[in-house]
């Protein structure tokens, strides 16, 4: 077993874990975060998608040690309290999700853009979800929710 | 509150919030695994790698001795303990009058294997790792046997044959039409035109892997199965016929949030009952969750049928007749689903909307060492579609007439209705001229060759391709009850047998009920996903809304008219002298009157129950105009769509924002079957080479997005109660021919003429690079 201590949507976490700990496993099995969805494995659908400091990572394929000492920010974490983040606003909004399995990581791959790039350009969007696989929605809503999100964060004037 | 304003802002037609979605996008969704149960257990499937062997042997004993592992089963454990074999019954005869014909499927393989992914053993542990240890502790020794993944190399004499009853491994064929008329009618064409059409084998790929999570409930000694699936009525009752000594009633299947379903979790798999019948030896719960790879190997796989299609035309391009021949590839075992696909749903549309009264089909279910086929969004009705849709844009390329001109002169006429086509199928309405003509215009269908110039000019080749059809919905089920709790807590609660698997079902629903109920839709609860409180077929074939909505309207009016009389009751008054309005009973004329809610806390029960049912007259229609635009680069093959139109009428709609998000969403999967998406097998040894999601490819973000659709609501569907057509499948049905029509226009513009429709499916660049160059793959029936 080896220590790790990091935070998780804020919270300071120390655990002892085994080496070989998935950080997706860490999220659902130990921490009970089971928003942070497994669809293949091997890093290819991104419904794993978390963000580790401000960087969106497919946490199935991250060992949990990787994240020592950082940030780790999951969709249970993107609220503000009882206020939905804009992009969970706007998805909802738009109708940019349909069965809701892939719209985690989508919600945390977003999340990262915005913060690198407050205003993407609908190419900047689309290049952000390109790890992200929905077989319901065809991306149609997902992209345009992106960018109702950005307009909404400039509009108030907030970050991502 | 104003029963009004609340309808106003809540009810059917309008555009509302989901109310599945702050659950979903906060991450707090009850998919199966996130449950997690004390004293859980893993289990894990030691799978072949073989396509086709017998089993010489398999040795668990060095499984069974790790730390943690609880159990191993095998084939031959789960028939020596009773378990059977999973009933799925091949419905129609074999060419040779015996009847239909498919290995038995057992829940592990007993014997011999069939297709790589095939489940061989199970290891139960502690802790999933020490599963995975002990699976790969199970030694497994096979006898290689010849393989076979392709229908025609399958009815080859000398081929690896599947089921000693079938020989040619031909599992169940059907001819349906008239084989003389037919042949007169090509006799007399003034015009004839053939393809040979591959309707590839796809992978229907749902984000959410399949999880089943079993156990035995402490008190009762009931089993209890949690799954993703779309019909837990069937997992149920197929649970209770598979294992032993186990009645439905013991049994209860609860889903919770389903990751995508596109048809593909329908009705009982293999790994269901093993993880059932592991729970049912252990005393424990037991959980499995298929990773990627076996979802790939071990779900159902959908199409891969192989058609010769031909079409005989007057000299006015009135169509005569339609003669089809089709190998349809139904994988290692033939199920019922992957034999009535083919040899029934398809041919019921296969005339679609035109007025094509001659027939001649022959199809088989042709059994080969891949995946079981099943469902795939359409089942049937995308094959169907693709083939009739190709034929047409071959004959207006024969005939050098517009496509939509062609279809145009073939159309069923409005007073037609109802239609009764050549599979004995009933339309009720439909006024497909109508519909195409604004397909068209939303289109701009004279304005396309402006465009191709342009983009000419910029050195891509243009593109244009029509998909005007039908589809058939309903699975021929077309009863659905609902039970309707009004509780004193102030919701209303519906409770159906139908099943969400992303499609917004609840939500539309919930508009029907505030329809009726006039409260705000956050006092509207839908119960799903569970045998205890509701049974019924389930929802697969575009049936929820025009079944399952149905009742819940009736169901609705059932409650508001009994609550008046127990209003009337409570108020002292004659039910005739009270109304419904608000969520209120009202003595009419007086301030007299008491809430719903407050209604259901005087009962005996502190609750109004009330049962409703509705039952459609036949299945509904939808049908559609689709265009689609595409741009060839003549360079590298690359195609990109660049347009893409549909009228779709759906009659009534109830939920603007969900059926858009299903026919767009429908769309890009279509468009994935078109351009990208196709499972490859290994011809030799049948290994799955497109196991990943790396190999197989889904649509990206970076495809088309930039739909133009539009939904014509004045035809109504006369046979249920609501007048809705199903949605679900239309998208899906429409965007396969649509694009391929479109690529295969820029390639016979290029200069490749009607050789340009030898290409198939998917359009990769390689693909059309070769087209370009004058090179295909050749495919051929026999």
């Amino acid at each position: 077993m080896t220590r790790l201590t990091l935070h998780v949507n804020g919270q300071a976490v120390a655990q002892d874990i085994a080496p070989t700990t998935l950080l997706i496993e860490l999220l659902r099995s130990t921490l009970g975060l089971a928003g942070t969805h497994g669809g293949c494995d091997t890093a290819q659908c991104g419904a794993c998608t978390v963000l580790m400091d401000e960087l969106p990572v497919k946490s199935c394929s991250l060992l949990a040690l990787q994240a020592q000492g950082r940030r780790i920010t999951t969709v249970e974490g993107l609220a503000s309290g009882d206020q939905a983040h804009a992009l969970q606003e706007a998805f909802m909004a738009c109708h940019g999700l349909q069965c809701g399995f892939c719209t985690p990581g989508m919600l945390m791959a977003a999340c990262g853009l915005l913060k690198r790039v407050p205003q993407p350009t609908e190419a900047e969007i689309v290049d952000a979800l390109e790890g992200n696989l929905c077989r319901c929605t065809g991306y149609v809503n997902i992209v345009m929710a992106v960018q109702q999100a950005a307009q909404t964060l400039a509009a108030t004037g907030s970050k991502a | 509150m104003n029963a009004a304003l609340e309808v106003g802002r809540f009810g059917s037609g309008k555009t509302v919030r989901r109310i599945e979605d702050p659950a979903l996008v906060a991450g707090k969704g009850q998919f199966t695994d996130d449950l997690n149960r004390a004293g859980q257990t893993h289990l894990v499937f030691v799978r072949t790698m073989h396509a086709h062997a017998r089993i010489v042997s398999v040795d668990a004993a060095a499984a069974r001795a790790l730390p943690g592992v609880l159990a191993v089963y095998t084939g031959a454990d789960l028939a020596a303990a009773g378990v059977k074999a999973l009933a799925s019954p091949v419905p129609f005869p074999r060419p040779d009058g015996k009847p239909g014909a498919s290995a038995a499927r057992h829940a592990l393989a007993l014997e011999r294997v069939r297709y790589v992914g095939e489940a061989v053993a199970a290891v139960v542990a502690e802790s999933r790792e020490a599963a995975v240890d002990g699976a790969e502790a199970v030694v497994v020794e096979y006898e290689e046997l010849p393989a076979v993944v392709d229908a025609v190399s399958a009815m080859a004499p000398g081929a690896p044959v599947l089921c000693e009853a079938a020989p040619d491994n031909i599992a169940s064929e059907m001819r349906h039409g008239d084989a003389q008329a037919t042949e007169a009618a090509f006799a007399r064409a003034a015009n004839r035109v053939a393809l040979t059409i591959n309707n590839q084998r796809l992978a229907p790929s749902a984000i959410e892997p399949r999880v089943v999570l079993a156990e035995v409930d402490a008190p009762s000694g009931r089993l209890v199965v949690t799954l993703s699936s779309q019909m837990p009525t069937a997992v149920r009752d197929g649970l209770a016929a598979a294992l032993p000594g186990l009645t439905k009633e013991q049994v209860r299947v609860r889903v919770g949030d389903v990751g995508g379903g596109f048809g593909m979790k329908t009705g009982l798999y293999p790994e269901d009952v093993v993880v059932a019948h592991a729970a049912r030896s252990l005393n424990r719960p037991v959980k499995w969750c298929a990773q990627r790879l076996e979802e790939f190997s071990a779900s159902v796989h959908g199409r891969d049928a192989l058609s010769h299609a031909e079409l005989a035309l007057d000299a006015n391009g009135k169509v005569l007749a339609l003669r089809v021949r089709t190998l349809a590839n139904v994988g290692a075992y033939a199920s019922t689903t992957a034999v009535i696909i083919p040899l029934l749903i398809g041919p019921w549309v296969a005339t679609s909307i035109y007025d094509i009264r001659t027939i001649s089909f022959r199809l088989s279910a042709v059994m080969t060492n891949c995946t079981p086929v099943g469902a795939y969004r359409g089942a049937g009705r995308p094959e169907a579609i693709y083939i009739i849709e190709r034929l047409m844009d071959a004959a207006a390329r024969e005939m050098k007439l517009d496509p939509a001109e062609l279809r145009r002169r073939n159309l069923i006429r409005p007073a037609q209705m109802p239609y009764t086509n050549p599979m004995a199928q009933v339309y009720d309405c439909g006024e497909f001229e109508k519909i195409l003509d604004q397909g068209l215009a939303l289109a701009d269908w004279k304005g396309f060759e402006a465009r191709r110039a342009a983009s000419k000019a910029k050195g891509k080749l243009r593109g244009r391709g029509l998909a005007s059809f039908l589809e058939w919905t309903g699975g021929n089920v077309l009863t659905e009850n609902v039970t309707v709790n009004v509780l004193p807590e102030g919701i209303i609660e519906l409770t159906s047998a139908t099943q969400a698997m992303g499609q917004g079902i609840a939500t539309s629903y919930a508009q029907l009920a505030v329809d009726v109920f006039g409260v705000a839709i956050d006092k509207i609860r839908i119960v799903q996903g569970d045998t205890d409180r509701a049974t019924g077929f389930g929802s697969a074939g575009s049936r929820s809304i025009f079944t399952g909505g149905g009742a819940v309207q009736v169901a609705s009016e059932k409650t508001v008219e009994h609550a008046k009389q127990l209003a009337g009751e409570a108020l002292e008054a004659a039910a005739t002298d009270i109304e419904y309005r608000n969520g209120r009973f009202q003595v009419v004329g007086t301030d007299l009157g008491i809430d719903l809610f407050e209604l259901a806390a005087k009962q005996a029960t502190a609750r109004i129950t009330v049962d409703g049912s509705a039952t459609a007259g036949g299945p509904s229609w939808p049908n559609a105009c689709h265009v689609c635009e595409v741009e060839v680069d003549p360079d590298t093959g690359e195609v990109e769509v660049v347009a893409y139109a549909s009228v779709n009428d759906i009659g009534r709609v109830i939920s603007p924002a969900i059926v858009r998000g299903q026919i767009e969403g429908g769309a890009v999967q279509g468009i994935g079957q078109a351009l990208c998406e196709k499972v490859v097998y290994d011809p030799d040894r049948g290994q799955l080479l497109s196991a990943s999601l790396m190999d197989y490819a889904l649509p990206h973000a970076d495809g088309f997005r930039a739909f133009k659709t539009v939904f014509d609501t004045s035809v109504p569907c006369r046979t249920n109660v609501l007048g809705v057509k199903g949605v679900g499948e239309l998208g899906t049905i429409g965007a396969t021919p649509a694009v391929v029509n479109a690529v295969v226009d820029a390639l016979a513009e290029a200069g490749l003429g009607r050789r340009a429709e030898q290409v198939q499916m998917p359009l990769t660049a390689p693909t059309l690079w070769r087209a370009l160059r004058g090179e295909f793959d050749e495919v051929q029936l026999a």
